[in-house]
């Protein structure tokens, strides 16, 4: 039996006044890729930002434990030193943070946590310069203000390269697919592979199979009006493009 | 000498008692008009006005003396004790004062200073003026500059003031202008004393096609005001920063009114205001838009962000319009930190501390990365956060390709 890294027990959560997970059940294991497709409002975003602690959810019941220790009253900050990392389906602009100090300071926050030297200003640099490369970043966007003014698919490659100069253990992405061009598509998704390590647990939230022709899946779990109504191996994927998500209708 | 009682007396007795000379007539009257700064002064009311008008100072007039040669110029408690050979530095009378300003002390100190330091600007230059305030207890310091271009120079000057008042007031200010086609970009970075109060008033003139860049950085743990009356001849341009970071029971920020009195000029005044502890931020700006300045373009924004429930800004954009023709927009908001920008930077593991002091010098570096001196920009950043952490501490914030 695999190890659970993350594990989701009966979680509700409010938003306002509004119960949006009603009771969610979800385990990540060690090392393997797990899919959550489901229609739009059913709580996917809500759930990831449960994770991290958003200031937006207050968790009603159940808990979520990661290496063991419930995480609920975790403040966002010590989840992500831990090895959480959540990639947001809409990153917030920045104005006037630069971005490479902002991510130089997040990178040897989470060194000094885990017992590592900080990385000086030019091993930071020589590191960063390979990703961005590789993530086929404009250099200029490094020297920018957090990603303001960046476009979409800016955000998202400028999110990937967080994930990767932070080594999460547990990375959570947001519909990291949506609105990429498909060069984008392809080396965000090689970024992604980079990380898989056999250690390292994914979360990916995806309406869209073509992410996961190149992030090969392990589990797909579908998430409708709050809770985890099916969970199934790859092959589900081709069934929920063909019939949707009509045939988990509430009986 | 208590600055309250000579509102009661004549300007004859008012040049008397200030040891003026009777030329200064016309800023007596000028001055008894408005009034010694009260609660009731239009241009005084979001200040403290105690420790301007309500204590005994003994005045202490700068000695006139020799200076020496060196890159910056030196002005220790209104003495000049240093200038750069390439500007014209002279100490002597000065008599276009600004007929309209709106403030009283600005025509006091011009009582006061029977002469000013001027300042000649021949050439397209750019240089540092750096001020030492030492007064203490119940002094009252008062001195001026002008400042005065050539036509079509382009100058930039970089200010900052050593503070170490205590208990004292100082009056002081500049007559600033910007010559036909010449530009003007003038920094100001100050971090001032626990305990003076300091009051700067100026009058800029921006005449015909000339451009005139305002910077000011005003760091406050107590009482200090900016004042200004700036007007724009035809096809000027005015455009005015200003940053403000107050603490303690700071009252501190910049009062002024840019006239705009020639056709098709243009304004842009922006405020970014950082306010801790029980401090007021004070943003109390008029832009006049007068019969003659037609196709004018005025624009006016203020930003607040509070750090305390004890803080207060005191935001008041006016305009004030006489004509049709013309661009015009205020606005101003005062607020807290954006909680989403604090969560993302919480979210890849930066503690909350941190992740404020980050925001916040981000909304300042919005307007010190807008310097176009690259040179001066990294002091301000440097005096920014000695003023907000007590040292420097980013070694890098924007350009990080040089100083990485
Ligand atoms: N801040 C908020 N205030 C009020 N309602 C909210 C808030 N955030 C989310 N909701 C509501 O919660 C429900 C779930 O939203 P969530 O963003 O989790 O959906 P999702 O599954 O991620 O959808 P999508 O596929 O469109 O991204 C929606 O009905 C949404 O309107
Ligand atoms: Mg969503």
């Amino acid at each position: 039996m695999s190890n659970k890294v993350l594990t989701i027990k009966d979680l509700k959560v409010k938003i306002g006044d509004k119960e949006i997970l009603k009771g969610l059940n979800l385990e990540l294991e060690e090392g393997k890729v797990h899919v959550i497709m489901g229609p739009n409002g059913a709580g996917k975003s809500t759930l990831s930002k449960t994770i991290v602690g958003h200031y937006d959810v207050e968790v009603t019941g159940g808990d979520i434990t990661y290496k063991g220790n419930s995480i609920i009253e975790a403040e966002p900050e010590d989840r992500a030193l831990e090895g959480i990392f959540m990639s947001f389906q809409h990153p917030v602009e920045i104005p006037g943070v630069n971005n490479t100090y902002f991510l130089r300071t997040a990178v040897n926050a989470r060194r000094t946590h885990l017992g590592q030297e900080e990385l000086n200003a030019a091993e930071f640099l020589k590191k960063m310069r390979v990703l961005i490369e590789e993530l086929g970043m404009k250099n200029e966007l490094i020297s920018r203000s957090l990603n303001e003014g960046f476009s979409g698919g800016e955000k998202k490659r400028n999110e990937i390269l967080q994930m990767m100069m932070l080594e999460p253990e547990v990375i959570i992405l947001d519909e990291i697919d949506s609105g990429l061009d498909i060069d984008a598509l392809r080396d965000v998704s090689e970024g992604i592979n980079k990380m898989k390590d056999g250690k390292r647990s994914f979360l990916v939230i995806t309406h869209y199979s073509r992410i996961l022709d190149y992030i090969k899946p392990d589990y797909i779990h579908v998430l409708k009006d709050g809770q985890i109504v099916d969970t199934a191996g790859p092959e589900l994927v081709e069934q929920l493009e063909k019939e949707g998500y009509a045939q988990y209708e509430e009986k | 000498m208590r600055l309250e009682n000579l509102n009661t007396v004549d300007a004859n007795t008012l040049l008397k008692e200030l040891n003026a000379s009777s030329s200064k007539l016309e800023e007596a009257e000028a001055f008894l008009k408005l009034k010694a700064p009260s609660k009731k002064s239009e241009a005084y009311r979001y200040f403290e006005t105690d420790c301007i008008v309500k204590k005994d100072y003994e005045i202490v007039t700068p000695k006139e003396s020799t200076f020496s040669s060196d890159k910056d110029l030196i002005i220790e408690n209104g003495k000049v004790v240093s200038a750069p050979s390439s500007v014209t530095v002279e100490i002597k009378e000065f008599t276009q004062t600004d007929k309209e300003h709106f403030d009283s002390l600005y025509y006091l100190s011009h009582i006061i200073c029977s002469k000013v330091i001027v300042i000649s600007i021949n050439e397209s230059l750019a240089f540092n003026i750096k001020h030492i305030l030492t007064t203490q207890k119940d002094q009252l310091l008062s001195y001026r500059v002008v400042v005065l271009t050539k036509a079509n120079t382009h100058s930039t000057i970089y200010e900052t003031i050593d503070d170490k008042t205590d208990q004292s007031l100082v009056i002081g200010g500049y007559d600033i202008t910007a010559a036909k086609d010449a530009t003007v970009n003038f920094v100001t970075d100050r971090n001032y004393s626990k305990s003076g109060c300091i009051v700067f008033s100026n009058s800029y003139r921006v005449e015909e096609n000339a451009t005139f860049n305002l910077y000011t950085f005003d760091y406050a743990s107590n009482n200090a005001l900016t004042l200004f009356r700036a007007q724009l001849q035809e096809r000027a341009n005015f455009n005015a920063k200003h940053l403000l970071y107050t603490r303690d029971k700071a009252k501190s920020g910049t009062v002024s009114q840019i006239i705009h009195r020639g056709q098709s000029s243009h304004s842009n005044q922006s405020t970014k205001n950082i306010l801790d502890d029980n401090s007021r931020g004070i943003f109390d700006a008029l832009i006049k838009v007068e019969n003659s300045g037609k196709y004018t373009v005025a624009h006016q924004n203020s930003k607040a962000i509070l750090l305390n429930e004890g803080a207060y800004m005191a935001s008041k954009p006016q305009l004030e319009i006489y004509i049709d023709d013309l661009e015009a927009s205020h606005g101003s908001t005062t607020g807290q930190l954006d909680k989403a920008q604090l969560l993302y930077l919480q979210s890849r593991g930066i503690k909350v501390e941190e992740a404020k002091k980050m925001l916040i010098l981000g909304f300042a570096n919005e307007i010190i990365d807008s310097i176009d001196n690259k040179e001066i920009a990294e002091k301000v950043h440097a005096s920014f956060e000695t003023a907000y952490y007590g040292t420097p501490k980013i070694e890098c914030m924007q350009t990080c390709d040089t100083c990485l």
